[in-house]
């Protein structure tokens, strides 16, 4: 079914069909560092009315707990930790699922959040952001070191990203046995900046594909790992979830893969060309230009 | 062990008069060994330059361990030697090679090296053999940095557009030699970005190319600026010189290859790179069509199953695949290995100590 454009006919019955908004960050609530217009307000009203909000993001860089700092620099006070589901909670969360064993560690090539992520959850972690700061020496009788006790290596967005890590990662997954190889997700990018997009996380990740030659274990959008999490703390069923998102292969991907409503917005890395495009097989079941315009709706008669 | 075949399907380029060349390039790599098509890329003269010859059958016969080295040798008119793992291993010289190499050329064969290391150009690597002992010319070797500077010419890429580099010094040698203009290379392995409100990355227009290759000083600021040059510049083509997934850098351990500087930006733009290295046939049409030598009187002689046999055999002449490299008897003997050289090895000195045994 083609993907209906949200207005006054059609949303009260979406409004009153869900109890749970599902809301992507990146291009949704924000860009950069830029909260999006009228976001704030939606936001509370919908609290108002009673519905439960939580935020869905691939970016992997921050923890749950920087975010909900972001949030809160950002004027939206009244969002909590446990209402975040980041990409570097969701690599925590799968470890800890699949009973890693405390003695491996992990190394992992992004941001921070994935390290504060692990901590939290008991594992020890190597790399991250310091290890962009190291250089790969190759002499005749050098060896590139690395650690046989690394049982996982995680990749998520990583500014920082350079020779050293991705040679580090490559030995780990290639030479320690039983190594796992896990994403956080394959954006292939998103807007780090409020002025144009950027590579994502899917860019480290397919590099790491390229020298390692195998594929890895997504744990963020558009696989439903996280939607696990969410069912247990609401109790409720997808279908009475909706998930708000700018991007089709992953956000809304994402919410019919789970079985919930998607509602796409125009306010990020899709434009309705996109959309509208006959190349585009990911159809939400509607769309609408920004988080704002539920506001405009609800208000309405 | 991965079958990976490099194709390239039809890409047109036409000069209408008065108008800005249209690139128009669909490639794509596959990983795995599956079904896929041959394809034609045509010059600006229209003539075809075959790129890919599918064999995906499971050849009828495994690898014969050479025996009769001197059957094999007077078989064939040129040999065609990968580099790493093949003549040297990091900086040293394999052993019995430059004897091999001489008696080879005693016989009269013509001798050719072509390696997927894009780091140098062919002046640098004929530096090398030299420095190495190797009576080897600048002309006779083959890097896949110049295969990428030659694939812009075979297409008239336009003198006035420039190609930015995500790779190292020797593209960027062999671009300059072509007469073509660049940006990027290692110097941007220097330059940070700030992901902050307000914040722009600008990038040139005239990119009409972005060349990736193996990068020591890969980083987020080449990545974005490929990418952009890629999405937002029309026709801009994207050219990868090599996908190996690890390279011999030191002779003690693998290091992580091109493969992984491709895979990101092929990660970013969700587009697939037209690939002139091993094993892509580009660089033996262009030399077949260079020395006017027949395919079948050609033999390859490399380490690696996926670049160099594939190679070969992509190009329709012998294979021998050398032990001395990365590949060992039980990967090729694997019953995931699907890649079967006619021949193997454990070195190209065998050549000799094979041909004196049989006299």
């Amino acid at each position: 079914m083609a993907p209906k454009l949200l207005s006054s006919t059609n949303f009260k019955s979406l409004f009153n069909s869900v109890d749970t908004f599902l809301f992507d960050c990146d291009g949704v609530i924000w860009k950069g560092d830029t909260l999006i217009d009228g976001v704030s307000h939606t936001l509370d009203l919908l609290r108002s009315k009673g519905k439960n909000i939580v935020f869905v993001t691939n970016n992997s860089m921050k923890s749950r707990r920087q975010y909900a700092e972001k949030f809160r620099s950002l004027g939206l006070t009244s969002v909590t930790q446990d209402e975040i589901f980041s990409s570097s909670f969701a690599a925590a969360m799968y470890l800890k699922a699949n009973n890693f064993p405390k003695d491996k560690k992990v190394y992992v090539i992004g941001g921070e959040g994935i390290l504060e992520e692990l901590q939290l959850a008991g594992f020890t972690g190597l790399g991250g952001p310091e290890d962009g700061e190291k250089k790969a020496q190759w002499k005749s009788n050098s060896l590139f070191q690395h650690d046989k006790t690394v049982g996982a290596v995680v990749v998520g967005l990583d500014p920082n990203i350079n020779y050293y890590k991705l040679q580090y990662g490559t030995l780990c997954v290639r030479e320690n046995r039983g190594c796992l190889f896990i994403a956080t997700n394959r954006d292939a990018v998103g807007h780090m900046t409020d002025l144009q997009e950027w590579p994502g996380a899917g860019c480290m990740v397919a590099a790491m594909c390229g020298s390692t030659e195998r594929e890895p274990i997504v744990v963020g959008k558009p696989a439903t790992f996280m939607m696990d999490f969410l069912i247990q703390k609401f109790g409720t069923e997808t279908s009475r979830m909706c998930m708000v998102g700018d991007r089709l292969d992953t956000d809304v991907l994402f919410g019919q893969n789970a079985g919930c409503k998607t509602l796409l917005v125009l306010s990020g890395c899709t434009s309705e060309s996109n959309l509208l495009d006959e190349n585009n097989k990911i159809e939400p079941d509607y769309y609408t230009s920004m988080v704002s315009d539920i506001t405009k709706l609800m208000d309405s008669p | 062990m991965l079958n990976r075949t490099t194709l390239v399907s039809s890409s047109s380029v036409s000069l209408l008069p008065n108008s800005k060349p249209f690139f128009s390039v669909k490639a794509f790599s596959g990983f795995r060994s599956s079904s896929f098509s041959g394809g034609i890329v045509r010059r600006i003269d229209h003539k075809p330059l075959r790129v890919m010859t599918p064999n995906l059958t499971p050849r009828a016969m495994a690898a014969q361990q050479l025996e009769n080295a001197d059957q094999l040798i007077d078989s064939v008119e040129t040999f065609i030697f990968d580099c790493d793992g093949v003549i040297w291993k990091g900086d040293k010289l394999i052993e019995g090679v430059p004897e091999t190499l001489d008696m080879l050329r005693a016989k009269g064969k013509r001798l050719v090296f072509v390696t997927n290391n894009s780091t140098k150009s062919r002046k640098q690597y004929g530096k090398k053999f030299e420095t190495l002992g190797l009576n080897v010319n600048e002309e006779e070797i083959f890097a896949s940095s110049f295969a990428a500077a030659a694939y812009l010419q075979s297409i008239n890429f336009p003198k006035d557009k420039k190609v930015y580099v995500i790779g190292e010094e020797g593209i960027l040698k062999e671009l300059d030699l072509a007469g073509f203009q660049y940006l990027g290379g290692p110097d941007d392995g220097k330059k940070q970005i700030e992901l902050k409100p307000g914040f722009l990355m600008e990038h040139d227009n005239d990119v009409g190319a972005v060349v990736v290759g193996f990068d020591r000083y890969f980083n987020y600021y080449k990545i974005q600026y490929g990418t952009l040059c890629i999405r937002e510049n029309p026709g801009c083509l994207f050219i990868a010189t090599n996908r190996d997934a690890v390279t011999h850098l030191t002779d003690a351990q693998e290091w992580a290859g091109g493969g992984s500087m491709v895979g990101a930006l092929v990660g970013s733009c969700q587009r697939e790179p037209l690939v002139v290295g091993k094993p892509s046939t580009f660089m033996m049409d262009y030399l077949a069509d260079k020395f006017g030598i027949e395919k079948s009187q050609i033999c390859m002689v490399g380490d690696r199953l996926d670049t160099d046999i594939l190679f070969g055999q992509n190009g329709g002449c012998k294979t021998l695949l050398v032990l001395s490299g990365v590949t060992s008897i039980s990967m090729l003997e694997s019953p995931e290995n699907k890649i079967q050289p006619d021949f193997y090895t454990s070195k190209i000195s065998d050549f000799l100590s094979l041909k004196a045994a049989n006299v």
